[in-house]
């Protein structure tokens, strides 16, 4: 009967449009948020409001951030001559999570996926190319999927990039650190066996 | 559900949830089929990571009696075309090969040959010294003739009267060949073939191996229309091939 509350109804048709929740899931959540302590739902929609109008991109390197330059690009701590090339600001957060990475990151906002309509023009690479000619990089890591479209990527980058005198590096792949070789996959071995290197 | 088997390449992907991929896959056995891997973004499941873009694998898939999507339930990598990712070039060619497949074919309508001829051109497009206008261009016209559109050079495409043999033709990309001269006044898309451009249109789909420099610019415009002409509309692709040359 809750459908036909129009206010529940939309709310219903908003969480539906979030991935990962589909119908039985949006009306399990809008009954939590309706049931329990409805602080919940008011502080839930105050921090939405928040991100939506405080968190844009950074100036230098286009992860979100809620000042002009992310948290990352102000830390001086931080190598700039190191530049982490990766598809999303979710990447960020798995490299930062991964907590070895001491340079500083460019994200793209995307991968190369002409079929999805997302051209070299959808991308921030061009501010990538001016941020290495600006000087001070050294090195440019390639940190996009190991996909077909993430190589892709990878590709016209480095492309883009050729006529600078910056080092241009790919991500490793392979066997996972901690992994038995029987449970991983004939193409793994495959990379890793091309990508090996001297012990 | 009836299991099947089939040797496919991956023409599109979406991921469906963190776990789980919908692919379309062009398969030899049964043409386009679209369907659900269950776990096919895992790294550690029965579909190791043949789901790429432009892999080809081997498939086991359950096909749904009543639409849908199928289930697939195995996969296994048996091809992958290494060029695809070090010539941005051979890769613009790959996507245009999977925007062929994949919006210009129906689920289910099998074409082995067209299958064979996509493996082939992108196993040749591994050759640096290639000439790849001339191999996109052959497999436009495979494409072409396995969806019953072959260019009509030798007859009018309008009216079928015979058409004189080794001279400049009206040519329409709608109408899907050279024109009489009757027909040519009326068909709004003509344009003129010249006899060596006729020539080489007609010895391409089996001698794809060169396009000569004299015609070259002229077939490529003139195949691109016919594609354009039967998928409604300009593929995304093309504008990456003529970037790339």
């Amino acid at each position: 009967m809750t459908e036909a509350v129009p206010a529940i109804q939309t709310l219903l048709e908003e969480l539906t449009k979030l991935p990962g929740i589909g119908p039985k899931s949006a009306e399990r959540i809008a009954h939590f948020l309706l049931a329990g302590d409805r602080k919940v739902a008011v502080t839930l929609s105050e921090a939405l409001r928040a991100v939506v109008e405080r968190i844009r991109p950074c100036r230098e390197c286009f992860n979100l951030t809620e000042g002009d330059l992310c948290p990352i690009c102000s830390d001086r701590r931080r190598d700039g001559g190191i530049v982490c090339v990766v598809e999303t600001p979710r990447d960020v957060g798995l490299f930062e999570r991964a907590g070895t990475f001491k340079g500083v990151y460019h994200v793209l906002g995307g991968r190369l996926a002409p079929l999805e309509n997302v051209g070299p023009d959808k991308l921030t690479l061009t501010q990538l190319v001016q941020r290495v000619r600006r000087g001070g990089v050294r090195e440019v890591i390639l940190a996009t999927s190991p996909t077909l479209e993430g190589d892709g990527t990878a590709l016209l980058t480095s492309n883009l990039l050729a006529g600078t005198n910056v080092s241009i590096t790919r991500l490793a792949r392979g066997v996972p650190s901690g992994a038995s070789l029987e449970l991983v996959n004939s193409q793994i071995l495959a990379d890793a066996l091309d990508g090996r290197k001297a012990f | 559900m009836a299991a099947e088997r089939a040797t496919a390449l991956v023409i599109r992907g979406t991921d469906w949830s963190e776990t789980s991929r919908i692919t379309t896959l062009w398969t030899r056995e049964f043409g386009k089929v679209r369907a659900l891997a269950k776990g096919g973004r895992r790294l550690q499941s029965s579909f190791e990571v043949a789901f790429d873009l432009l892999t080809v694998c081997e498939v086991m898939f359950l096909r749904k009696a009543h639409g849908g999507l199928d289930l697939l339930t195995e996969a296994t990598v048996r091809e992958r075309f290494p060029q695809l990712r070090t010539d941005l070039r051979v890769l613009y060619c790959g996507y245009y090969f999977a925007e062929l497949l994949a919006d210009g074919t129906f689920d289910y309508d099998p074409h082995p040959q067209l299958f064979d001829a996509t493996l082939e051109t992108l196993r040749k497009l591994g050759n640096p010294t290639i000439d790849r206008p001339a191999a996109v261009s052959a497999f436009e016209l495979v494409w072409l003739r396995e969806l019953g559109y072959s260019p009509r050079l030798e007859e009018c495409a309008v009216c079928g009267t015979p058409v004189e043999a080794g001279v400049r033709v009206p040519f329409s990309p709608s109408a899907g060949g050279a024109l009489c001269p009757k027909c040519a006044p009326s068909t709004a898309d003509r344009r003129w073939l010249s006899a060596d451009g006729r020539a080489t249109l007609g010895r391409l789909a089996t001698d794809g191996d060169t396009l000569p420099a004299g015609v070259r610019t002229e077939l490529r415009q003139l195949l691109s229309q016919m594609v354009s002409s039967i998928l409604g509309r300009r593929p995304k692709m093309l504008a990456y091939l003529d970037g790339v040359g």
